[in-house]
């Protein structure tokens, strides 16, 4: 029987799912996979979320028309969730940019004209002129790069070189800001160095798994399916599950638990507090292992300095450790009894003590998850920090199936945000720009005059660093919520945005993105592939080749570097970001953004562009262009090598080695393998050396870095000795009132991913979940004369739009709190939102404000 | 045109029972594993300008016995209904 084209395509879909299930079919099904369908398979890695999935992209006559979980890949074996299945559809939105449009009027650029189509050298030339002025005129915080966990790692190491060593400035943050900060400023207060000890292997280790504010079965579907299906077939296994609203993971639940925002903090603290009234603590761990310390209260909450709770605080933004016994820190957690954390929280005795019990018991080993609920927290580093107490005072850490584990929500947030460091406050590979030693090495790698980088407090060798003003450089970090402020008080002027749409995304729209970015002393570039709501309120949208478009890697959250290669090319006029970057760096001169004493440390660099200086070094461009092909002998495009003429990612990642893998290093721990190793696999998860991965860092047996008899070592603290770090409930910044006398929670769903950019543009995708809805509990409903499917409006002190109520969906609110998704541009939540931050890790916390709701 | 395949896990020895359920829903055929309690399932459209495959497959997730549905393989080329006939007759 000759097999219709449909036919055969179906027998293809049946065997890939049938090979992943471990089922037989009978063998007329099977067979026709085999045959060639002219379909070019690749590998790539997911362009979502942090789990980092490898999709297998199927390209037929220079266009992606199909896709299947990669059955080879460690992460997901075979595997794919919804979102990944409308991969190929997410390049080919109607409303693709394919030219760079620039506001002008009568020829002109004006800040109020209309967008017009203009060429790349006079979208470039328009803002450099612009970059340029404002760098000299405000400093190094004048301009500013808002880049992305997005990015490819490539793409973040040339953004930091273009902002930290081209034109001089720390005004640099990714997206992952709002997302991942107060992950990574827990890790470095507790263990010296960024990102889990774990990874996705503890998912079959581990016999008790504990969800804190992480909705895994919409947000990483895939981790959730391997943790469903150890709950389901290895006896014994427990799930619990801790959110200030019931979703979906409450399905699986064994105990699940609705807790009162912010009280996570108390919860946390009674666990501890019944670990050492039971006498449970693992003594050995704590005694060669363990520092007590305890950590500055009553901090605010990154609020302008102006806001009363900021004048309030005692502490404001303050968190300098001091050591403790462990008698004090014991007496620390002792008022978090179980009447006490039930009291606050609301959830039932019974429930907290069932929760305490499995972290107590020495024989049962506990994984725990966390993404946005602990991280987007006013207080998001001391509760990140809580819960690293509670594993190590039981010494459950670090071997498989005991696991503190920060989930990543953006696909390259560790890869590129945390790794290569686009943080205001860092360099590559953990250096910082607070240590002149750390700047000093990067400086001497990017062979760079000495002083080049601003420092964070603006000296070097004691001594002021000179601004291409002639004053002094003064403090140079500047973090994501504060930019948007300086661009409203005009102190930064140019704002390049690129890989996320911020003004969708960022807390307070209407009292400071939206200001900021219309101001008309700004000039606003963004860059991107559609016409998004940030793309709208700029003054240059430059169009942006995405994810498959280019060779591109990311990293994900278990320390996984994954490689792709270029399977279609992008369309019209559209760039990759790194080229946009590579190219802008050519219209500016060393002069335009140094003094002329930095110059004359290095004369070689008079007159030359940044983008002689930075990439044309003789280091990046080293590796000449090569025709890409797989194992397979299928040939594949580089349009930046091409462009350049050289192999532009094998060179930047090759010089971004140089600060995490040769000999003299400032910080081990990050070793990466080389180049080409990447293409020829799944992905490897760092440290590795001579070729191995590492699975459990810390301890001996898994990790290199710890020698034979050591047994576990935390080597990114000077003693190899980890933090506790006692913290106590404080209140948050808005609880509701008499008159906002609702919580509202914000977050995603299953269908849409972040701002919805991507995967609204796909029509299965839009029609499955259209638009926001408010979902509420149907007594509040009841008690505002409100029905299911009701117009209702919401409002807090700064904003208010309208969406229908949902009393009956997906998600429960309890009585008190609502929950509204933040991928709609028609109904943009962070109209209502707090510009409220983690004083310490500067992260905002989109979870917790005040609102009240009426009929519309 | 959209064709997927997925595996739905069902609750233990419901198998059989979730794999009739399923067959009654347009689009949707089930090819195998219900004695392992993990069908092998298709859910594909007929070239509809909008695709009703994800709602089909949300609806499947509802069914009763159903703990969880996973994704394997999507098709979304642009082929016409013209071509597909003229391959099929």
């Amino acid at each position: 029987m000759k097999l219709t084209r449909r036919e055969f395509i179906k027998s293809n879909a049946v065997a890939a799912a049938a090979s992943v299930a471990g089922v037989t079919l009978p063998v007329t099904k099977a067979a026709a996979a085999d045959a060639d369908d002219g379909i070019r398979w690749d590998k790539a890695a997911c362009r979502y979320c942090g789990t980092g999935c490898s999709v297998l992209m199927g390209v037929k006559d220079g266009k992606v028309v199909a896709c299947q979980g990669d059955p080879d890949a460690p992460v997901n074996k075979g595997l794919n969730c919804i979102k990944g299945y409308f991969l190929p559809k997410i390049l080919y939105g109607e409303d693709r940019l394919t030219k760079p449009l620039l506001r002008k009027t009568n020829g002109k650029y004006d800040k109020n004209g209309k967008f017009e189509a203009v060429s790349w050298d006079e979208a470039f030339k328009t803002m450099a002129e612009k970059w340029i002025a404002a760098r000299k005129a405000k400093g190094p915080k004048g301009i500013g790069m808002f880049g992305s966990g997005q990015w490819t790692v490539w793409e973040g190491y040339a953004a930091s070189k273009l902002l930290k060593a081209g034109f001089r400035s720390n005004s640099l943050e990714p997206n992952a800001r709002h997302c991942m900060a107060s992950a990574v400023g827990a890790f470095m207060r507790g263990f010296g160095i960024d990102e889990p000890m774990g990874c996705y292997d503890d998912l079959e280790h581990a016999d008790v798994f504990v969800l804190w504010g992480a909705n895994m079965a919409e947000m990483h579907p895939i981790l959730w399916s391997r943790l469903t299906d150890t709950r389901l077939t290895k006896p014994g296994c427990e799930v619990h599950v801790l959110s200030t609203y019931e979703h979906r993971c409450y399905e699986l639940a064994d105990n699940g638990m609705v807790f009162e925002p912010q009280t996570d903090l108390a919860i946390l603290n009674y666990i501890a507090n019944y670990i050492i009234q039971n006498k449970a603590y693992n003594k050995e761990f704590i005694d060669k292992h363990v520092n007590f310390t305890k950590t500055p209260t009553d901090i605010g909450y990154g609020l302008r300095a102006t806001d009363p709770r900021e004048k309030a605080a005692k502490n404001r933004n303050k968190g300098k450790l001091s050591k403790i016994s462990f008698e004090e820190y014991a007496k620390s957690v002792e008022p978090y009894t179980l009447e006490h954390a039930s009291k606050l929280s609301k959830v039932p005795k019974d429930k907290l003590l069932k929760l305490a019990k499995v972290y107590a018991d020495p024989n049962k080993k506990v994984s725990s998850y966390w993404t946005m609920g602990f991280n987007q927290h006013t207080r998001g580093v001391w509760v990140n920090g809580l819960c690293y107490n509670v594993h190590l005072l039981m010494g459950k850490i670090a071997e498989p199936g005991n696991s503190p584990f920060s989930l990543t929500g953006q696909p390259s947030a560790c890869g590129t945000a945390r790794e290569v460091g686009t943080f205001t406050h860092r360099l590559p590979a953990d250096l910082v720009t607070k240590k002149d030693a750390h700047c000093k090495f990067a400086e001497k790698t990017w062979q760079l005059p000495a002083g080049t980088i601003p420092r964070a407090n603006g000296k070097t060798d004691g001594a002021d660093q000179t601004d291409i003003s002639g004053k002094p450089m003064g403090k140079t970090l500047i973090h994501a919520v504060a930019m948007h402020r300086a661009l409203k008080d005009s102190k930064m002027n140019c704002f390049w945005v690129m890989c996320n749409n911020n003004m969708q995304a960022a807390a307070n729209m209407n009292d400071e993105s939206y200001p900021g970015w219309r101001n008309p002393d700004n000039f606003i570039a963004v860059s991107d592939p559609y016409p998004t709501v940030s793309a709208q309120a700029a003054d240059l949208i430059l169009p942006t080749a995405m994810w498959i478009e280019k060779e591109g890697a990311y990293g994900n959250a278990e320390r996984r570097t994954q490689f792709w290669r270029e399977q279609v090319a992008a369309p019209g006029e559209s760039k990759s970001d790194v080229w946009q970057l590579m190219e802008f760096s050519k219209y500016v001169k060393v002069e335009d953004v140094w003094p002329a004493d930095l110059i004359a440390k290095k004369p070689e660099y008079a007159g030359k562009t940044l983008y002689d200086v930075l990439y044309a070094n003789g280091q990046v461009d080293k590796f000449p262009v090569e025709q890409v092909t797989d194992s397979r002998g299928n040939k594949y495009d580089n349009h930046e090598s091409a462009d350049f003429g050289f192999y532009v990612q094998k060179g930047l990642f090759e010089e971004y080695r140089l600060f995490n893998s040769v000999k003299g290093i400032p910080k081990k721990g990050h070793e990466m393998a080389p180049f080409e190793a990447y293409h020829k696999v799944r992905g490897l998860r760092w440290p590795v050396i001579d070729g191995k991965e590492t699975l459990w860092r810390f301890r001996e047996g898994y990790d290199p870095h710890v020698a034979k008899g050591e047994g576990v070592k935390f080597y990114g603290k000077p003693d190899g000795k980890a933090n506790i770090i006692t913290a106590p409930y404080e209140p948050a910044a808005e609880p509701p009132d008499k008159e906002f006398d609702l919580w509202l929670c914000t977050g995603r769903v299953l269908e849409h991913w972040h701002s919805g950019s991507m995967t609204r543009r796909v029509p299965e995708l839009y029609r499955a979940v259209p638009d926001a809805v408010i979902y509420m509990n149907p007594k509040d409903a009841k008690k505002r004369r409100l029905r299911n499917g009701a117009l209702a409006k919401i409002s807090s002190r700064r904003g208010e739009i309208v969406c229908k109520i949902d009393t009956k969906g997906r998600n429960k609110p309890p009585e008190g709190l609502v929950f509204v998704p933040w991928f709609d541009a028609g109904r943009l939540i962070n109209k209502l939102t707090l510009d409220q931050t983690d004083p310490l890790s500067k992260e905002t916390d989109y979870k917790k404000c005040a609102v009240k709701i009426s009929r519309a | 045109m959209n064709i997927c395949s997925l595996i739905v896990h069902t609750k233990p020895t419901l198998g059989p029972q979730v794999s009739d359920r399923l067959q009654t829903f347009q689009g949707v055929e089930v090819h195998g594993g219900s004695e392992e309690d993990k069908l092998i399932v298709t859910v594909e459209d007929k070239g509809e300008t909008v695709s009703p495959v994800s709602d089909t497959m949300n609806a499947l997730r509802d069914v009763e016995g159903v703990v969880s549905t996973i994704l394997i393989y999507h098709y979304g080329g642009e082929e016409s209904m013209e071509e597909m006939n003229r391959e099929i007759n």
